[in-house]
């Protein structure tokens, strides 16, 4: 399939291998690919984890996106750096694998993934078993082609309500098609949980300027990081941002998405922007 | 066999893992009574049950194995005569009646699909979890 392990494929190759236990990786962003969403290190370091869990596993299962109890950004990607990502695994059994994740790119960390845990599902209901096989010993022994990864477009989001300094509700129409669902998954395209991260950011981040006065605010830490649902193409979301009072360099906010007709909310999150002076 | 766990001691932790509770399933603290099923009342979800675990296991500083409630009160029953064709048997029940004690006793309805056992757990099954665990960590 046209993009598999290109379009939403975050490890060129694993480096060092601890069987179950540990690895490290690399991921080089190619020149071409435009801008490279910051929430993309957490997904090529989640990924890494992923890798180590399935083989474990014996490739009879996957772990999907769902909880990241902390992540600290400290720097963003550009195109033509490298990533070098790093994982150990806390525990790794049918239900769940639970993990800790690092991403140095130059030598500085830029992401610290602390305490997340991605629940199991069938591997063969989201791809196929022996094909995710062969491409880890790839990963494992020459390593990926590097340049793949064609660059991924950000979908706008649609203001729908908001009140300045304080809260802000978008729609996010979630393409029908798009190069990332060829890889993210084969046999079932979902809505990859760091795309909808980044939008729930995006949004919050416009609150966040204009309750620190125009001023220029970045992501710094995001906690409570929890997906509960998949999101399918052509799906309709609804974001919510909420400043949380609270004031000075640091301007925290509480995300959420909601799909209609669906009673919790498909994913949330808290994040904690630093303004820059 | 472990020791019985008295009410004195969900008393101690239940405040702690109340709190756990809600701020896992983004409930309000008051809506989280001690016979609360998380499923039903709460509208707990899988990865909620995940979630909690893994905020309990930090909070109280235990390991707790997944699937750790339905195996203890399986206890020494063979897995087939405690289930057969995911269906929870007579035995089974009667071994979930004993364990999960804290669950009114009107919720335990047969025929019980082995699946739908989480749909009985409470606030108060979480307390014990803990305790469990906690009993059973090797002293440091």
């Amino acid at each position: 399939m046209t993009g598999r392990y290109a379009s939403f494929t975050f490890v060129d190759r694993i480096t060092a291998l601890t069987p179950g236990v540990a690895a490290e990786g690399t991921f080089h962003v190619p020149a071409h690919a435009g801008a490279f969403p910051v929430s993309l290190l957490a997904e090529a370091t989640g990924q890494l984890a992923a890798w180590v869990a399935v083989a474990k596993l014996g490739f009879r299962l996957r772990p999907v996106a769902g909880i990241a109890h902390e992540t600290i950004y400290a720097g963003a990607p550009r195109a033509g750096d490298t990533l070098e990502t790093r994982i150990r695994i806390d525990s790794c059994e049918d239900d769940a694998v639970a993990y800790q994740g690092w991403c140095r790119i130059g030598g500085k960390t830029v992401l610290e993934l602390r305490d997340c845990v991605g629940p199991m599902l069938p591997l063969e209901d989201f791809d196929e078993p022996e094909a995710m096989r062969a491409f880890y010993d790839v990963l494992c022994t020459t390593g990926a082609t590097p340049d793949r990864f064609p660059g991924v477009a950000v979908t706008p989001l649609v203001p729908l309500a908001g009140e300045s300094g304080r809260s802000a509700t978008a729609r996010l129409d979630v393409p029908r098609d798009a190069p990332y669902f060829a890889d993210h998954f084969p046999r079932r395209p979902v809505f990859p949980g760091t795309l909808l991260l980044d939008r729930m950011t995006a949004l919050a981040a416009g609150v966040a300027r204009e309750a620190a006065a125009g001023r220029e605010v970045v992501a710094a830490r995001v906690t409570d990081v929890k997906l509960r649902a998949f999101t399918e193409p052509g799906a309709a979301l609804t974001l919510h941002a909420a400043v949380e009072p609270g004031g000075g360099r640091t301007i925290g906010a509480a995300l959420e998405a909601r799909a209609e007709g669906q009673r919790r909310p498909v994913g949330g999150a808290r994040v904690a922007f630093e303004v820059l002076q | 066999m472990a020791a019985e766990i008295t009410k004195a001691q969900v008393d101690e932790i239940f405040p702690t893992v109340a709190k756990t509770i809600a701020d896992a399933l983004g409930c309000e603290l008051d809506e989280v009574k001690r016979d609360a099923s998380l499923i039903e009342d709460l509208g707990a979800e899988s990865i909620d049950f995940l979630d909690l675990v893994f905020r309990l296991e930090r909070a109280f500083k235990v390991k707790i194995p997944r699937g750790k409630i339905v195996e203890d009160a399986r206890g020494d029953l063979p897995e087939a005569e405690f289930e057969q064709k995911g269906v929870v048997t007579e035995a089974g029940l009667a071994r979930l009646r004993q364990f999960l004690a804290e669950v009114p006793a009107d919720r335990f309805k047969a025929p019980l699909k082995a699946t739908d056992i989480p749909r009985l757990f409470t606030a108060e099954t979480f307390a014990k979890l803990v305790l469990r665990a906690r009993a059973e960590q090797p002293a440091a």
